[in-house]
């Protein structure tokens, strides 16, 4: 692959890298951000992240192709799924939408630049400097590359340099990221490094556990916690864990032929990142009484899905994988015959995807890769009761309801405990201000120095 | 309207099980089977074809569940017409349904999946004729593996199994497979050195070993040292502190089998074998691993005792193993990973086909284990309703 070794982590997989490399690249990092980027000025981050965008987008860009040629074998996605994941992240990247986040988390605009006044202090006399960490730690999952792309571009936006520890097989996209910096703005690019070594490689880790002064950390909460457990008492820690999601389509929704339409929208979330990430819909509900049943809205969803892998297919799967779905199917096969409230709609030939219909409102985990539960309920508080046992690591419900009933839906979600409620469709597509797992992001990131006057 | 007479004409069919003795004269042609082929293959692929196309056709008739699936999914003694076509049941079946053509009141036992952190294990459901064919169907590869001096030697070993003894723990059929064969060879020792702690695991007492081991050492009686691949490393750890090494009197040797499903700690299987060797001074040539499942009626073993060269996992002739491509269902190519099915003869009362959650490798008409499907159950994720 056509990539300058640039980063620790472009180096061949023979080279051998030693605890001494990493401290010594800590020492270039902070070095790098002392000299290239602590005097940066927001609107100068903004302007370089925007143009990094520009240039993913374009369609004959090196990189892209270069991603986009080789990513399926490096990341288990299809060409396809990853560029609409990425194209929808990129997208994200405009002066206004990183505008709306300063606001939204820090209160202000300027306030990484000067000291400022968010929140009106300027009636108490007092301004506020944000600053960012000096070297921040992310430790990567491997599922799908957004959540690391969007901690290393909030660490930018921080003024932060960046040791990136990619998960076993997680670093390709990772990577192109970082060399999408480097090409526009190679001093940027000097301070952000990348790595990926197995797990009992602790050596490696603790130069960087004992140098950085802010760690974030994502992946199972097992890794979290063993993480977490590492981190020096000076060093600040952000864990996000795993988190699952689902979808609620109400009865209302599916008058006037809406069925179809909304079924379209579900495929487009279970086929982001091929259902992977922890934004990606388990199941989905499907209130009662509609015009279309819970029953037939999961054909269509079946049939919404068979279209999609016709335009954007999934990924080829290792074996634990495809047999995991193989099992199930064989499972559900079973239990369709003999259970008149299951149904089952599998892609013939191939795991591509599956979908479950059952009408217990009992939440279901998935085995993800494509694999959907729809389930109906009387009503949104069956759903939430059959969901209880997730309540507390429930991210994002995919909301489809009438706007008269939309409120009131989203704030019993709310009161329940989800931390996010979009539209169905839009799922695996957060706002550049999303509020991950219900935290500003990037506020958290921040330490403010407070001057009073 | 299938459903209908699953559930409203129970005793339509238990009547028919009651009466039918068609079942009864498979079950004689099999021991027969068993006793002309009991280690070599039966003849012939078509041999085997014979007795599993009528097999399927009877438990298709009397196992009410079965049928169901079979007509669903358009797999019926009409369409199939080679054993490997024969519509498989998956192992977490048997957590939900009771899978069996055995009339309620004659299912006098089950074994059930051990170690596992399922809410609800499987259930395969025995009565006196399936627990007759199960012990007539374990005997011979055991002996030719285990044993391949003859029963008669086995009596002057000393044997120690590392599991609890069978009334403390009915429903496991590995313990019900010593059990028979401490029956069968009526060994002059016998040591079960494991009790069934309070949630239900099985606590190894090292030091009963040990001392057994010690007491075989000093009379220079060879050992037959029997257990899961769990339980030894936990021997293996008490031998840590202080650190003991044995050696056996020649021609001791161990039964290994499988693995460490929902343990928090596990080692490779040459690690293991290669411990075992060097602190119980034994050689790698007398270690025979074995699998099977509470689900099946027939183990596979990889070697014979005292042979220097492994093989694959191997089937006794009235069961065989086929790994699959769970993607496309196909079968896989020799040295191909896939899920494995087994077909075992064995199984008349229950299903014959069997579709497990194991990872194997094809080599010739044998498979290597390489593990287990991971997600779902394995994540605490039932499928079963609460």
């Amino acid at each position: 692959m056509n990539l300058p070794d640039y980063f620790i982590a472009d180096l061949p997989a023979e080279a051998v890298i030693t605890p001494r490399m990493i401290a010594e690249s800590c020492d270039s990092l902070r070095r790098n951000r002392e000299q290239f980027l602590t005097h940066r000025s927001t609107d100068w981050m903004i302007g370089v992240l925007c143009h990094a965008a520009e240039q993913w987008l374009e369609p004959g860009f090196p990189l892209r192709k270069l991603a986009l040629n080789h990513g399926p074998a490096a990341t288990g996605f299809s060409s396809e799924t990853l560029a609409r994941g990425l194209d929808t992240f990129f997208r994200q990247f405009t002066q206004e939408n990183f505008e709306a986040l300063l606001r939204q988390d820090l209160g202000h605009l300027r306030c990484l630049d000067k000291p400022s006044a968010p929140n009106r202090d300027e009636q108490h006399a007092r301004l506020s400097l944000a600053r960012g960490p000096e070297l921040i730690l992310h430790f990567t999952a491997g599922n799908l590359p957004i959540p690391a792309l969007m901690s290393m571009t909030l660490g930018l936006l921080t003024r932060s340099s960046q040791w990136v520890k990619c998960a076993s097989g997680g670093a390709f996209i990772p990577r192109i990221y970082a060399h999408l910096i480097y090409h526009v703005e190679p001093k940027l690019g000097a301070c952000l490094e990348l790595g990926t070594w197995p797990h009992e490689r602790q050596d490696l880790n603790e130069p960087l556990l004992t140098t950085a002064d802010f760690i974030t950390a994502t992946g199972s909460d097992e890794a979290i916690a063993d993480i977490r457990a590492r981190v020096s008492p000076k060093a600040r820690f952000l864990g996000y864990g795993h988190r699952v999601s689902f979808g609620f389509v109400s009865a209302a929704v599916l008058a006037h032929g809406h069925a179809r339409r909304v079924a379209t929208r579900v495929a487009a979330d279970v086929s982001a990142w091929d259902q992977l990430g922890c934004l990606s819909p388990h199941a989905v509900y499907v209130e009662e009484g509609g015009a279309a049943s819970p029953e037939q809205f999961a054909e269509l969803v079946a049939e919404e899905l068979a279209a999609r892998e016709q335009i954007q297919p999934r990924g080829t799967l290792p074996l634990p994988e495809s047999a995991a779905i193989a099992s199930r199917r064989s499972f559900y096969e079973i239990r369709s015959a003999h259970t008149p409230g299951t149904r089952l709609w599998c892609s013939p030939g191939s795991t591509a995807w599956t979908v479950v219909y059952e009408s217990n409102p009992h939440f279901q985990h998935s085995c993800l890769n494509r694999f959907l539960y729809i389930k109906s309920a009387r009503n949104l508080e069956e759903v939430l009761q059959g969901a209880d046992d997730i309540r507390r690591s429930v991210s994002t419900v995919g909301l489809a309801a009438p706007e008269e009933q939309a409120e009131r839906l989203a704030t019993e979600l709310a009161r329940w405990g989800a931390a996010r409620v979009c539209p169905i469709g839009k799922m695996q597509e957060p706002p550049l201000h999303w509020r991950h797992d219900g935290r500003p992001a990037l506020a958290d990131l921040i330490t403010w120095t407070d001057w009073e006057f | 309207m299938v459903r209908a007479v699953a559930e409203n004409q129970p005793g339509r069919n238990q009547n028919r099980m009651c009466s039918d003795n068609s079942i009864g004269a498979f079950i004689a042609r099999l021991k027969g089977v068993m006793a002309v082929h009991p280690v070599a293959g039966i003849d012939s692929d078509s041999h085997f074809n014979t007795l599993a196309m009528e097999l399927f056709s009877l438990q298709s008739e009397h196992n009410p569940i079965y049928r169901l699936l079979c007509e669903r999914s358009g797999k019926t003694t009409r369409t199939v017409s080679h054993w490997s076509e024969i519509p498989t049941v998956p192992t977490s079946a048997f957590k939900e349904w009771d899978i069996t053509s055995i009339p309620t009141g004659e299912r006098s036992r089950w074994f059930c999946s051990s170690g596992t952190t399922d809410q609800r294990p499987s259930r395969h459901l025995h009565s006196t004729a399936s627990l007759s064919i199960y012990e007539h169907s374990l005997w011979p590869p055991f002996q030719q593996h285990l044993l391949p001096e003859g029963c008669a030697f086995g009596q002057g070993l000393s044997w120690i199994s590392l599991t609890p003894p069978s009334h403390l723990a009915p429903h496991s059929s590995l313990i019900h497979m010593f059990s028979t064969i401490r029956a069968r060879v009526e060994p002059a020792s016998f040591h079960w050195c494991s009790r069934v702690g309070p949630s239900g695991d099985w606590e190894l007492h090292p030091q009963e070993v040990l001392s057994a081991l010690n007491e075989a050492c000093a009379k220079q009686t060879p050992v037959v040292l029997l257990g899961t691949a769990f339980l030894f490393l936990n021997l293996l750890d008490a031998m840590d502190a202080p650190v003991t090494r044995l050696h056996l009197p020649p021609g001791s040797r161990i039964l290994e089998t499988g693995g460490y499903k929902g343990r928090t700690r596990s080692v490779p299987k040459a690690e293991l074998h290669s411990l075992l060797c060097s602190r119980l001074g034994l050689p790698q040539s007398n270690i025979i691993t074995e699998y099977g499942m509470a689900e099946l009626s027939s183990q596979a073993y990889d070697r014979i005792c005292g042979h220097k060269a492994g093989t694959p996992l191997h089937f006794p002739p009235w069961a065989r193993a086929r790994i699959i491509s769970p993607e496309t269902g196909v079968e896989a190519m020799d040295g191909k990973a896939g899920l494995l099915q087994i077909f075992d003869l064995a199984n008349v009362h229950s299903v014959l086909a069997i579709q497990t959650e194991d990872l194997a490798v094809r080599r010739g008409d044998g498979f290597e284990l390489i593990g287990r499907q991971p997600r779902a159950e394995a994540r605490g994720c039932s499928l079963m309703a609460p």
